[in-house]
């Protein structure tokens, strides 16, 4: 279920951390559903099961698991954390190319512009022309 | 638990060991890093209780390891160079270890013969290298030792090979709590090996740390202002290491992702990159700032 870069700069236990918060934003796992155990995803990718176990610790402090004793662990339903999540990453997103826009010499004004098509867009479902 | 407390150990003049003090949780694979030289394979045979420490203790789960058959018969060191008896067969040494390992698996023994693909009838001394250390790891996972050290374990072995050792050590470590101990000098190996590590350097231990908290809390940045970088910029952060390359300023800042990104941005960077350091980097600086230079160290 998940692949792992083991050549990247980042840690395997961060690597695991956002893989699964980013599959459960995404709905690809549901609440309550059981996430695979330490010892089979040890096996599966070849990671050391404690780096494994710490990211699954992580994950229940922050909310998005919980674990039933003797049974393992589970998705949270937790909508609200999720809805929170999506919105963080979206004004990231929105920062970064807004601030790319104004490097590039755009201006505000511009900016709003797109905003606004954007807005048109989605209440009247028209086509967003280039103008 | 294995616990090494104020260990020294010389061979006549040469002080081997100095002080170290460390401890290896129960289920945690623990990676010694260190030149050649550096104490690596005197601290491993001490802790398998091959060599007598002069100074401190090394204890297994409370008990002294050394001349200690019971907590012996639970350990399996494998060295560096490997010793078979001459002239013997993989089945017959099997026949030696099981009577040697009260917890030797047959069926594991047995089923192993998947994995190695060499058959247990071939007198070992014929086989390459290679082929020997299989043999080695072979016989060891099936004596299902709880505590397992490993000097160099995967010289000499192939990719694939590589891979099928560590994982059968991941499930042992998942399924049995076994704790093991590796040494190396490549820091490549012990990154995805081990979740925790500690570097020897003339026989003294100099730094000590857990994988994933070394890797978190440090970053490198990679920034460039409209001309100088503002006097403040430096303030309120914890900056190891600067240095200009061309207009662009490189340095190592120590500290929480978010509120490093959200002071530089206060700067009106014109370029901002932040990444995470790779575990030489890490040691390159921390260790700069105790006066090693990584080269003599590691290779």
């Amino acid at each position: 279920m998940f692949d792992l870069d083991l050549r990247s700069r980042k840690p395997i236990y961060e690597q695991l951390i956002e893989k699964t918060k980013e599959m459960i934003i995404h709905d690809v796992l549901k609440p309550d559903e059981q996430l695979p155990s330490v010892r089979l995803l040890a096996k599966q990718l070849t990671i050391n099961p404690n780096t494994i176990q710490k990211a699954y610790r992580e994950l229940e402090r922050e909310g998005y698991i919980y674990s039933i004793p003797g049974k393992g662990s589970f998705v949270a339903n937790k909508k609200e954390a999720i809805y929170d999540e999506k919105v963080k990453q979206l004004e990231e997103n929105i920062l970064k190319l807004c601030q790319e826009a104004f490097y590039i010499g755009l201006k505000k004004e511009q900016i709003f512009s797109i905003v606004e098509r954007a807005e048109r867009a989605i209440r009247g479902g028209e086509e967003i022309d280039s103008n | 638990m294995i616990q090494i407390n104020h260990v020294s150990k010389r061979f006549g003049e040469l002080e081997a060991i100095k002080d170290v003090t460390f401890s290896v949780p129960k289920g945690s694979i623990y990676g010694l890093l260190g030149s050649n030289g550096a104490g690596k394979t005197t601290l491993m045979k001490m802790i398998a209780g091959i060599y007598k420490q002069n100074k401190g203790t090394i204890t297994i789960d409370g008990e002294p390891i050394f001349e200690n058959i019971k907590q012996k018969e639970r350990i399996i060191f494998l060295p560096d160079a490997l010793y078979f008896f001459p002239h013997t067969t993989i089945r017959q040494m099997a026949d030696f270890y099981r009577h040697i390992y009260p917890k030797w698996n047959e069926e594991r023994f047995y089923k192993m013969q998947e994995l190695f693909p060499i058959n247990m009838n071939q007198k070992i001394h014929r086989m390459s290298k290679g082929m020997q250390r299989q043999v080695a790891f072979w016989l060891t996972f099936s004596a299902m030792p709880d505590v397992l050290i490993l000097d160099e374990p995967l010289d000499g072995l192939d990719a694939v090979m590589r891979q099928k050792v560590k994982n059968i050590l991941f499930q042992d470590v998942a399924e049995r709590e076994m704790t093991v101990v590796i040494s190396s000098h490549n820091l490549f190996e012990v990154e995805d090996l081990c979740d925790r590590i500690g570097i020897l350097h003339h026989g003294s231990l100099i730094i000590e740390k857990e994988i994933d908290n070394l890797k978190t809390n440090i970053h490198k940045v990679q920034v460039a202002f409209h001309g100088q970088a503002p006097s403040s910029f430096f303030q309120q952060m914890d900056v190891i290491y600067k240095e200009y390359r061309g207009s662009v300023l490189l340095c190592i800042v120590r500290g929480k992702e978010e509120e490093i990104i959200a002071h530089i941005q206060k700067h009106d960077p014109i370029l901002f990159d932040l990444l995470p350091l790779t575990l030489e980097e890490i040691f390159i600086y921390e260790m700069g700032g105790k006066g090693y230079a990584i080269e003599n160290i590691l290779i």
